[in-house]
């Protein structure tokens, strides 16, 4: 059992929906800071220490510019854990959903001759500049999740996630099938559990916002939707949405996908 | 004397932000609100997209106002195909945005403003000390949580509105649950209004305003309107909300800023009061009265009391809706399928910061060409860079130690959503 640790909480690029969901947790917010010796919650206090070592730092958000590389560096060096929250900050989110546009004509676009001021990089996950130690995904993170790992790092833990789909899930709550009853362009053979299939809960498809499920058959999902009818662009479009970035989402193109 | 203010970043905002204020011979050369939360690109990222994924990909600008981002969102997808939806689809959207008020000035008020006005680092250090207090502000916040859940599947990001209706709707007891909840939440937003009424609102930050906000002939104060309503007397069609809006890229904020005929203009709770206060009725009318709203037209640290307004207000007009479809009965209306057709289509709502706006044009196989997304504190950053300016003169003889937490909180009384600011089209060159 670590004595209160101390804990960093921080947002890159996003928005905010995850440092939001342990604000939600009113019921538990005050045994939380009382668990916590929280040093560093910009969003949530003044007064905070920029500099003292840290125990745990919760990163939220996608890297977008140099600035928030620094940043993430920096609260890396800190932290004895860092733990990535979020589909942003554990896959690249929405941001790194086009990245084969280059920065330069998207700043062109929204900010136009004045686009030269602002300094962008590729979006990307935060893995991809620091070692993360455990990364909870989702659109945003599940509360029950959250508190759960809090519980488990007071016992020196890392929680354990689910490693099976968000179908097995949809399954077990014997939800109707929207892929294979109702022909509708559902990820949740290949999104990662946690969120007791919510989506499907409520007659919606899964669109993936939590992540791809390990091993992820993303090619075989993919000739499943075309024969439903769905075009090419379609699945991509659907399977580039929250995590672009995960090579197991990357299929070439579903004719291919057809032919192997 | 100071030669310049330099807030590197402001705390207990939602986003990246800080403050530039230069200073020459005694007087305010500059100021900038400056913002540095890096930038999205919502906008082209969604083009090429099919209309069912719009609303899901945009309304991830923000958190805080993902419901007002949904619907409105829904509601531009709508209009571009012409689609009138009914009245308990109406109602249920109108209930979901009700909650996120409620969440939103909850979350704004008792986390991020009272430890101002009395002086603590966070909401945490204030429950220490007031802990009644901090869990009174928490239960409300929940409340506007639970309104969300129920109604949109979800908290943030709500899953269950979609075009045309909702996935699955609510029952008849979830309904009166909530009403139940409701009714307990209205008690405790009443004696936020007397916490706030025995709170002193300083008068450092006090400057003419112009106000927008929508309005509509409808009777009763309401976060809807088909029309732009400025303080000014000008009044404009949501369809034409750029003539309001004429935005300018300015080199410190990856924000543009927005002007009205040359001038900035405040949108939010405070404006809203402003335009359309006299609609209150109830205890939220009361709430006015006490708070004393319209005998300081221009302190905009007043937006914090108009907030706790319509905290009540958002309670009481909640309770309306579910006495509405109770009385009616939640008939089982399925969405329709959606014929795409080329089109474009506005849709714009009172977000809890202010008006919100999404435009977007489909090709006619329902595939974005183009969207446009102006948020509120986008509109607000030119007011809160004038009143920063007025503040600092009025300070200026003030130590920096004081004058910078003074300078904050002008800042934080717009409860700026950065993160909803930062995005952006293709810019207008005049």
């Amino acid at each position: 059992m670590i004595d209160k640790p101390k804990v960093g909480i921080y947002g890159l690029t996003g928005c905010a929906g995850d440092q939001l969901v342990i604000l939600n947790c009113e019921d538990e917010l005050l045994d939380i800071a009382g668990a916590l010796d929280i040093k560093f919650f910009p969003m949530a206090m003044t007064g905070n220490d920029e500099k003292c070592p840290l125990d745990i730092v919760f990163v939220e958000g996608t890297v977008v510019q140099p600035e928030d590389e620094q940043m993430l560096k920096k609260l890396r060096e800190r932290a004895k854990l860092l733990i990535a929250i979020g589909t942003c900050a554990a896959w690249g989110g929405m941001p790194a959903m086009k990245n084969e546009t280059s920065r330069q004509e998207l700043k062109m676009q929204v900010y136009g001759a004045a686009s030269e001021a602002f300094k962008t990089v590729t979006p990307q996950p935060v893995s991809n500049f620091v070692k993360v130690d455990l990364a909870i995904s989702g659109c945003p993170i599940e509360k029950e999740q959250l508190l759960q790992a809090v519980a488990s790092l007071l016992h020196g833990d890392l929680p354990r996630l689910p490693s099976y789909a968000v179908c097995t899930e949809c399954k077990m709550a014997e939800y109707p099938c929207l892929l294979v009853e109702a022909g509708q362009l559902c990820l949740g053979p290949i999104t990662v559990a946690g969120c007791k299939a919510l989506c499907p809960s409520y007659g919606q498809p899964c669109r993936g916002c939590r992540g791809p499920v390990e091993e992820a058959n993303a090619a075989s999902e993919a000739k499943v939707l075309q024969e439903k009818g769905f075009t090419s662009v379609d699945i991509q479009n659907r399977l580039r949405t929250f995590a672009a970035s995960a090579d197991s989402l990357k299929i070439e193109s579903v004719e291919e996908c057809t032919n192997a | 004397m100071h030669k310049s203010i330099v807030i590197d970043h402001i705390c207990r905002v939602e986003g990246h932000g800080g403050i530039t204020v230069n200073i020459k011979d005694g007087k305010v050369s500059e100021v900038n609100m400056d913002i540095f939360e890096g930038s999205r690109f919502f906008e082209p990222l969604v083009v090429g997209r099919a209309y069912d994924e719009v609303a899901p990909i945009l309304m991830r600008i923000c958190a805080i106002c993902s419901a007002a981002h949904t619907v409105v969102s829904l509601m531009a997808v709508e209009n571009a195909f012409g689609i009138k939806v009914g009245s308990q689809t109406r109602l249920l959207r109108e209930l979901l945005v009700q909650g996120g008020n409620i969440e939103s000035h909850a979350l704004h008020l008792f986390c991020l403003v009272i430890p101002d006005l009395l002086d603590y680092p966070s909401v945490i250090a204030l429950a220490s000390d007031h802990p009644q207090e901090v869990k009174m502000g928490l239960e409300l916040k929940k409340l506007g949580n639970a309104i969300q859940e129920t109604i949109g599947g979800r908290a943030i990001h709500p899953v269950n509105a979609v075009i045309d209706g909702f996935g699955k709707l609510p029952t008849r007891e979830q309904l009166l649950d909530l009403k139940e909840q409701l009714r307990r939440g209205l008690e405790r937003s009443l004696a936020t209004v007397d916490l706030i009424s025995s709170l002193q609102i300083p008068d450092f930050c006090t400057s003419p305003n112009v106000y927008a906000a929508l309005s509509s002939d409808e009777p009763g104060y309401s976060l809807f309107g088909d029309k732009i309503a400025l303080s000014t007397g000008d009044t404009k069609d949501i369809n034409v909300y750029k003539e309001v809006c004429r935005e300018k890229v300015v080199a410190h904020s990856y924000a543009k800023q927005s002007w009205f005929k040359n001038k900035p203009f405040a949108v939010g709770a405070l404006a809203r009061i402003a335009l359309d206060g006299e609609k209150l009725s109830g205890e939220a009318k009361k709430a006015k009265e006490r708070l004393s709203l319209s005998s300081h037209p221009d302190n905009m640290l007043y937006n914090n009391a108009a907030q706790t307004v319509e905290l009540v207000y958002s309670i009481e007009r909640s309770m309306e809706i579910i006495d509405e479809l109770v009385a009616v009965g939640i008939k089982q209306e399925k969405p329709m399928e959606v014929k795409a057709k080329a089109g474009t289509g506005t849709g714009a709502i009172e977000a809890p910061r202010g008006t919100l706006y999404h435009s977007y044009s489909f090709d006619k196989t329902g595939k974005l060409t183009e969207a446009d997304v102006i948020t509120p504190t986008a509109q607000n950053l030119a007011n809160i860079e004038k009143d920063l300016r007025v503040s600092v003169e009025n300070l200026i003889d003030k130590p920096k130690k004081s004058l910078t937490p003074k300078l904050e909180m002008v800042v934080r009384a717009y409860d700026p959503c950065i993160s909803c600011a930062v995005h952006l089209v293709e810019v207008n060159f005049e």
